[in-house]
C-alpha cells in the first residue's frame, strides 16, 4: 500500500508515499508533532521533578 | 566487420556505464564511513562530559549529551538541509534551496540520487558536533528542557547558516571576501565556542564555583580517565569529520569545499601534525593530562581551517600554539570573566576556531580561489571571523536570556545541591560503590 512503484525498470524515488504528496507531508507533521511534544514532556518532567524537591 | 564494430561499441558503452556507476557507488562508501567515524565524536563528547561531572550528575550529563544528538539529527532533516542550500547569499532564501525541503524527492532512498542522503548525514553529524561542543560548558545546571531548544538553536540553525555563508561554493563569504575554512576552525567552532560564551553569561555558574570574595574554586571531574579516553574518542572522530570536508570526484582530482583542488594526504599529514603539536604544547605549559588531551583537539582546531595547504611542521606550529594557549584563555574566562565553563568550550573551541581561522590569514594568504572569488586573504579571514563569532554569541546570549526569563534555563538550586540524577534520572549511576550525593567512594558492603 505504501509502495510508490509497480516494477523496478525505471524507478526513481521509490520511498515510501513518495507518489502521494499529501501522504508524505501528514507523516511529516506527525514526525514535528512528536519532536516538539518530547520537547514539552522533557519540561513537564523537570517541572515535577523540581516540585517534589520542594 | 560492422557487426563487430557494434558489439565493441555495446561493450565500450556498457563498460563506461558501470565505470559511472562504480564511481557513484565509491562516493556514496566514502562519505558513508566517514560519518560512521564521526558517531565516535559523540561516544567522545559522552565520555567526557559524563567524566568531566560530578558523580551525582553524571546521568543527568550524559541523558543532556545524548538527547541533543538525538534532536538534532530529525530537525536538521526538517530544516537544517533546506537552509544550508537557501541561505548562501544571506539572510534571503534563494530558489536552490528547495531540493533541501523535507518533502523534496531528494530527501528520502532514490535511485537516480545516490549523494543526498549521505550529505545529509554526513553534515548532520556536523550539526550533532557543533551542538556537543556547548553541551560540554554548560553541564550541572542548565535546564534540560532549555539545553535541547538551544542545541537545535545551535545545530539545526545557525552554523549551518554559517556554514552556507563560509562554506559552500556560493556562500556570500568566498564569493565576496574568498573565506577559507577547510575543516569548520570557524564555522563549527568559534560558532559553538561563541554560543556558549553568550549562554554562559545568562546560566550563571554551578553553586560552589566561586567564593564570595569572588576568587573561582575547581570543582573536580568526577573520572579523569574517562575524560581522556572521551577525549581520545574525539580525536578518533574527527578523522571522518575532516574526510568528510574533502570533496571526492570521480575520475577526478578530489577538492575541499570551495573547488579548490587538494590531496587527502594533505588531511593525513596535517590532522596529525596539528593535533601531536597541541598535545605537546598543552602539556608544556600545564603537566596536566585533561589540558593536555584538550590539547589535541586544540590542536586539531587550530589547524583546521589550513589543513588542506598546510606545510605539515607548520600545522605543527599552529597546533602548538593553540594547544599552549587553552588554559591561559580558560584562566582568563573562568577568573576574569567569571564565567563557570566546566570543560573549557569557549577556550577549546571558540579560541582556537578564531585562531584557526585567523593563521589562516597570516600564512595562507594569496591562495587562489575558483571562479570569480577574491583569493585567500587576512582580511577576509577576519571578516569571516568576526561573523562566525557574532553568528554564535548574539543568539546565543539573546535566546538564552529569553529561556532565563521564562524560567527554563538553570536548575533550581535544591536540585543542584543533591544532585541532577537523584533529583531527575530514574536509575542510579554507581548503585553499589559511589555515594552520589557526596561524590565519594564508600567501601563494599
Amino acid at each position: 500500500m505504501g509502495s510508490p512503484i509497480t516494477k523496478w525498470e525505471g524507478a526513481a524515488e521509490y520511498f515510501t508515499y513518495a507518489d502521494r504528496p499529501i501522504v508524505l507531508y501528514i507523516i511529516l507533521g506527525i514526525a514535528i508533532a512528536f519532536t516538539v511534544l518530547s520537547i514539552v514532556k522533557v519540561g513537564r518532567h523537570e517541572k515535577e521533578s523540581y516540585e517534589k524537591l520542594k | 566487420m560492422e557487426q563487430q564494430l557494434a558489439d565493441l561499441a555495446a561493450k565500450v558503452a556498457a563498460l563506461e556505464q558501470s565505470g559511472g556507476m562504480q564511481g557513484t557507488i565509491d562516493i556514496e562508501v566514502y562519505y558513508f564511513w566517514a560519518t560512521a567515524l564521526m558517531v565516535l565524536i559523540h561516544a567522545g563528547f559522552l565520555g567526557y562530559e559524563m567524566g568531566a561531572s560530578r558523580a551525582k550528575n553524571v546521568l543527568a550529563s550524559g541523558i543532556k549529551n545524548i538527547l541533543a544528538f538525538a534532536f538534532i539529527i530529525p530537525t536538521f532533516f526538517f530544516f537544517g538541509w533546506w537552509i544550508y542550500l537557501a541561505f548562501p547569499g544571506g539572510f534571503i532564501p534563494a530558489e536552490g534551496g528547495d531540493p533541501g525541503l523535507p518533502w523534496a524527492m531528494a530527501m528520502g532512498p532514490n535511485l537516480s540520487d545516490n549523494a543526498t542522503g549521505v550529505f545529509w548525514a554526513a553534515f548532520t553529524m556536523f550539526a550533532a558536533t557543533t551542538a556537543s561542543v556547548f553541551s560540554g560548558a554548560v553541564i550541572e545546571r542548565i535546564k534540560m528542557s532549555g539545553f535541547v531548544i538551544l542545541a537545535i538553536l545551535l545545530g539545526s540553525v545557525l552554523w549551518i547558516l554559517g556554514a552556507a555563508w563560509g562554506w559552500h561554493p556560493t556562500g556570500w563569504l568566498l564569493t565576496d571576501w574568498g573565506f577559507h575554512d577547510f575543516g569548520c576552525a570557524g564555522i563549527v567552532h568559534l560558532i559553538a565556542g561563541a554560543f556558549a560564551l553568550g549562554v554562559l553569561i545568562n546560566l550563571g555558574p554551578r553553586i560552589g564555583k566561586y567564593n564570595a570574595d569572588g576568587t573561582a574554586n575547581d570543582i573536580a571531574p568526577h573520572n579523569v580517565p574517562m575524560v581522556l579516553i572521551g577525549l581520545m574518542l574525539i580525536i578518533v572522530g574527527f578523522f571522518g569529520f575532516l574526510a568528510a570536508c574533502v570533496i571526492m570526484v570521480k575520475g577526478g582530482q578530489w577538492t575541499n569545499i570551495y573547488g579548490q583542488p587538494m590531496t587527502l594526504s594533505a588531511v593525513g599529514f596535517n590532522t596529525l601534525m596539528g593535533f601531536g603539536g597541541g598535545v605537546i604544547g598543552a602539556w608544556a605549559l600545564t603537566r596536566d593530562p585533561f589540558w593536555m588531551m584538550s590539547g589535541g583537539l586544540a590542536g586539531i582546531i587550530t589547524a583546521a581551517a589550513g589543513i588542506d595547504v598546510w606545510y605539515p611542521p607548520l600545522a605543527f606550529v599552529v597546533g602548538f600554539v593553540g594547544g599552549a594557549t587553552i588554559k591561559i584563555v580558560n584562566d582568563g574566562v573562568v577568573k576574569v570573566l567569571r564565567l563557570d565553563d566546566a570543560v573549557g568550550a569557549v577556550s577549546v573551541h571558540g579560541w582556537c576556531g578564531f585562531l584557526g581561522v585567523m593563521v589562516v590569514g597570516l600564512f595562507a594568504s594569496g591562495y587562489a580561489n575558483v571562479g570569480e572569488a577574491p583569493p585567500v586573504s587576512f582580511m577576509g579571514q577576519l571578516v569571516g571571523a568576526l561573523v562566525c563569532f557574532a553568528l554564535g554569541f548574539v543568539p546565543g546570549f539573546i535566546v538564552s536570556y529569553c529561556l532565563k526569563v521564562v524560567r527554563l534555563l538553570r536548575v533550581p538550586d535544591e536540585a543542584q545541591m543533591i544532585g541532577l540524577d537523584l533529583a531527575e534520572v530514574p536509575l542510579k549511576a554507581y548503585p553499589e560503590g559511589v555515594n552520589a550525593a557526596q561524590g565519594t567512594l564508600q567501601p563494599a558492603e
